[in-house]
């Protein structure tokens, strides 16, 4: 099997994994029965939040490479700008706490502990008896996603590792070389600002302080869980500071946005028929 | 600009003020005086995963800038970017590079990189700008005269540029390649083993059939999603020894421009160079007759070219006006269709050499290359033939969308260049951009004709076709096809190869990556010296980097023994002079020895930079600090 195929292979099994084992633990296997009976029609109620999310990710595949060449061409180049604003904060930090322990922590954080918490929630609200929260956070994830593209474009700019490779060890593909592959895959070198992986993380942590009261254990899980993340883009050396402040507002800006778009209609539209298939939530893997 | 002209506004009214009070003269001349700033300077280079050595160096004059005073901007910018912003748009203020070539060079080299001549054209002649008539005499000189009288001028000329700093030259490094030793041998070890000659140079493993069915299978599975037909097609259709020789680069640029001329998408030229046959090759230090079967001087100012029978890899014959079109079309690839001619954005210092040319039969051609030694005459042969049916299309100005924009250059030098027709020993197949791209063995090239059963050929004298070209490049390619992928990084690049997936690395790798191939038992590293030298080049065009005396104390600036040890962890060479890798070209004056530099050596304070040394310097030569220790310049 190709290197690629295995780390994804890898991905997909772990994170699989761990969505089963949090079902259960977080949603409780009678919310689950109850979810599965209802879910065609939920699914249907947050179609829209749904559909958002797909075309979003699809213009992301698609139009991509094309915006690349625009950033490059015509971006602002802010690599020197970032730099010279923060310096070598990420050098500092990787400097002061970098120890194998904690560098296969963040490494197992940033690709499988990213791709579970963004991947969660979506199962985790679809199991709520109302879709307000499931439509927010899918619509908070596509504006995540598509506010990130435009800033993507408008700003070229490459990661303390790329800039500092004498202060920054690119730990990530150090010591886990397979999951460049995967990284390059589905991201350029030249797309760090914002840093993605801290919007998303952010997204859910928020999210999951405000349905505190509906799983406690979410909460506590998720909040920590995305602060690993976002620490983990600057350990790893992937991202400037700048990036992550610039991800924690983007994350808020989402949040906030996606609250005054959907409006929690009533229970209306909550009656849910018998439904059939299965669906995971938006599942981007690793991602910057 | 907000500040100073606050500050005249507020001066105005101060003016207005002291203008009632009879002291207007005196105001009006400190208020008429532009204050200055702290001198931004801006260093373009490659991020780490393009390049992981240029950076190093590029943060090490940064550091050291910055601690002199300096505003630094350390910009990371793709290969082809850098290069357009630097050779085409000459928009920059510091660059850190690599030199095109790989092989030891001659000395005339440095005609097109430092020539006057080719002060206003984008591209590789002369991107710094620089403007000298010592240097000029002496490029002229070094073409004219021979034997010690050229080595003379080749000193001088080494001396006056080291002098000038036009570019820094900071070390050779060591061409360090992965190579899979399972399944071909013959890498080169004394060179950089991924070149045109040490390509061609390769042999099969003999028992390639166990090793060979390993690799292919590590083929397939490489790359499942995209080339499953052509690895059938490439075991199946011609199965003699059929192997594909894998190679793994982080640089897509041969995946998406195959353009020999475009200089922003080349590095060295080395698969354009197997693409596009020249009339001559350097092998070594000996010159090979090439797509020419031999050449001669009837005159002094002549050169007679008879070509090989050769054909077009879209079965066209290569004739003596393809090469005569060559030579008109690189000296202008307009050929006189814009009113301002526009040259070839590489080989200009080469094709500079030919003032005239005409075709005598099918076969031969006489160039016109003015008094020049026997050396630089053959320098002139090694341009890319280019097939005169194909490029003759490209020669009207270049267009965006059918719109005609002040862009001064042609389709032939904005080209990617599709489907490439050359006549070189390797051939175009497909490619998907910025992932991978195959060539296979042209098996109408001279090098695998076979000698004997000549009886349809025309070329009556020569019985070998491969005559004048050395035996181990004979029947070569020794693959059936050259697939190159992209990979993300140095590290992954290497790990393909220690994993067997691939036979050897293209693009530079950093020493962090050695280690790794270690880890295999068939992978080993090869390190030859490369020529390609790695450089800071100034825009001598820009106060104040125009002034020579500042770009010496830059070039201070700059520890090329601390680069060498910690960046290239040894694998390079210290230099101070452009041709240290060329044998015998360094005048003891320009020797590197000691560990230090012999004309700017580092400020150095036990292994760290002398401050207070380089600010006495600047301040020595005309420069001022503000009161915070910040270099002054004017606004620009």
């Amino acid at each position: 099997m190709s290197p690629f195929l295995s780390v994804l292979s890898s991905v997909v099994a772990w994170v699989g994994a761990m969505l089963a084992a949090a079902s259960v633990a977080v949603i409780g296997p009678a919310r689950l029965r109850e979810t599965w009976d209802g879910l065609r029609g939920r699914i249907w109620d947050a179609r829209r939040a749904v559909a958002l999310v797909c075309v979003v990710l699809l213009a992301s595949a698609v139009g991509r490479p094309a915006l690349l060449d625009v950033s490059r061409l015509f971006g602002i180049q802010a690599t020197a700008l970032i730099y010279g604003l923060e310096g070598g904060f990420v050098a500092w930090v990787q400097a002061t706490f970098a120890s194998p322990a904690l560098t296969a922590y963040f490494s197992r954080v940033y690709v499988y502990g990213y791709a579970f918490l963004v991947a969660f929630p979506a199962i985790a609200y679809l199991a709520l008896p109302r879709t307000a929260d499931l439509r927010r956070l899918l619509v908070a994830y596509a504006l995540n996603y598509g506010i990130g593209l435009v800033l993507y474009t408008l700003v070229f700019a490459h990661g303390p590792r790329n800039v500092m490779p004498d202060m920054v060890t690119p730990l990530l593909f150090t010591n886990q070389p397979d999951v460049i592959l995967l990284a390059s895959e589905v991201n350029q070198n030249s797309n760090v600002f914002p840093s993605l992986h801290t919007s998303l993380s952010v997204t859910v942590g928020t999210f999951a302080v405000l349905t505190r009261d509906e799983y406690p254990l979410w909460t506590a899980v998720a909040v920590p869980l995305s602060l690993s993340v976002v620490i983990a883009t600057m350990y790893l050396g992937i991202h400037w500071l700048t990036d992550v402040v610039a991800g924690f507002a983007l994350a808020f800006g989402c949040v906030v946005l996606a609250y005054r778009l959907v409006e929690p209609r009533d229970a209306a539209a909550e009656a849910s028929d018998a439904g059939e298939g299965r669906r995971s939530g938006s599942e981007p893997a690793a991602e910057d | 600009m907000t500040r100073p002209i606050s500050r005249r506004a507020a001066l105005a009214g101060l003016g207005l003020a002291a203008a009632s009070a009879g002291c207007l003269g005196r105001t009006e001349n400190i208020a008429g005086r532009d204050p200055r700033s702290q001198l931004t300077l801006e260093i373009n280079t490659t991020p780490a995963d393009g390049d992981p050595n240029g950076i190093r160096i590029a943060r090490q004059l940064e550091e050291h800038l910055t601690a002199v005073g300096i505003d630094v901007r350390l910009n990371t910018v793709g290969q082809t970017d850098l290069w357009r912003k630097v050779l085409v748009n000459q928009n920059f203020d510091l660059y850190v590079g690599q030199f095109v070539e790989t092989e030891p060079f001659d000395s005339d080299a440095l005609y097109g990189l430092t020539h006057s001549q080719f002060v206003a054209e984008p591209g590789w002649q002369n991107p710094f700008g620089i403007t000298e008539m010592a240097v000029d005499d002496l490029l002229e000189r070094q073409r004219r005269t021979a034997g010690n009288d050229r080595s003379d001028a080749v000193d001088a000329l080494q001396e006056t540029v080291c002098d000038l700093q036009p570019f820094s030259v900071v070390a050779f490094p060591d061409a360090l390649t992965a190579v899979q030793g399972a399944r071909f041998e013959g890498w080169t070890q004394d060179r950089q083993p991924v070149s045109v000659t040490g390509l061609l140079g390769l042999d099969a493993v003999p028992d390639a059939d166990s090793a060979g069915d390993g690799g292919s299978g590590g083929g397939d599975t490489t790359a499942d999603d995209d080339n499953a037909t052509s690895s059938a097609t490439a075991g199946g259709a011609d199965g003699e020894g059929g192997a594909t020789l894998r190679l793994v680069t982080t640089d897509d640029r041969i995946t998406e421009n195959w353009n020999p001329i475009a200089a922003e998408y080349r590095k060295y030229g080395t698969f354009t160079g197997l693409l596009y046959d020249p009339l001559v090759r350097t092998d070594g230090e000996s010159t090979v007759p090439w797509l020419a079967a031999d050449w001669e001087r009837p005159g002094a100012n002549t050169v007679d070219v008879a070509l090989r029978d050769a054909r077009w890899h879209d079965g066209e014959p290569v004739t003596a006006s393809d090469v005569a079109f060559t030579y008109r079309f690189l000296r202008d690839t307009s050929l006189g269709g814009v009113e301002t001619a526009v040259p070839t954005p590489r080989f200009r210092g080469r094709s500079s050499l030919v003032e005239d040319e005409r075709v005598l039969d099918d076969a031969t051609v006489r160039l016109t290359v003015p008094d020049v030694n026997e050396t630089v005459a053959a320098r002139a042969l090694r341009v890319p033939i280019l097939p005169e049916h194909v490029w003759s299309e490209r020669t009207d100005p270049a267009t965006i969308g059918g719109f005609e924009f002040d862009f001064e250059t042609t389709q032939a030098v904005v080209t990617n260049n599709p489907e490439p027709v050359g006549s070189g020993p390797l051939r175009f197949v497909e490619a998907t951009a910025g992932e991978s791209v195959v060539f296979e063995r042209n098996p109408d090239h001279f090098l695998v004709r076979p000698a004997p059963d000549a009886d349809s050929e025309t070329s009556g004298g020569t019985t070998d076709p491969r005559a004048g070209i050395p035996p181990r490049y004979h029947g070569k390619p020794a693959f059936d096809r050259l697939r190159i992928e992209v990979l993300p990084s140095d590290i992954s690049a290497v790990e393909s190869v220690a994993e067997g997936l691939a036979d050897a690395t293209v693009s530079n790798l950093g020493p962090q990556s050695v280690p790794r191939i270690g880890r295999s038992d068939d992978a080993r590293l090869v390190s030859g010296r490369s020529a390609a030298f790695y450089h800071v080049g100034y825009n001598v065009r820009r106060s104040p980097l125009s002034n020579p005396r500042f770009r010496a104390v830059i070039a201070r600036l700059i520890d090329k023994s601390a680069v060498v040890d910690e960046a290239f962890e040894g694998y390079a060479q210290a230099a101070a002079s452009p041709l240290a890798a060329s044998p015998d070209a360094v005048p003891d004056s320009l020797a590197w020895t000691d560990g230090t530099d012999p004309v700017h050596p580092f400020f150095d304070d036990e292994g760290s930079l002398d401050v207070e040394a380089a600010r006495a310097a600047l301040r020595d030569i005309g420069y001022r600090f503000d009161s915070e220790g910040r270099l002054l310049s004017r606004a620009q």
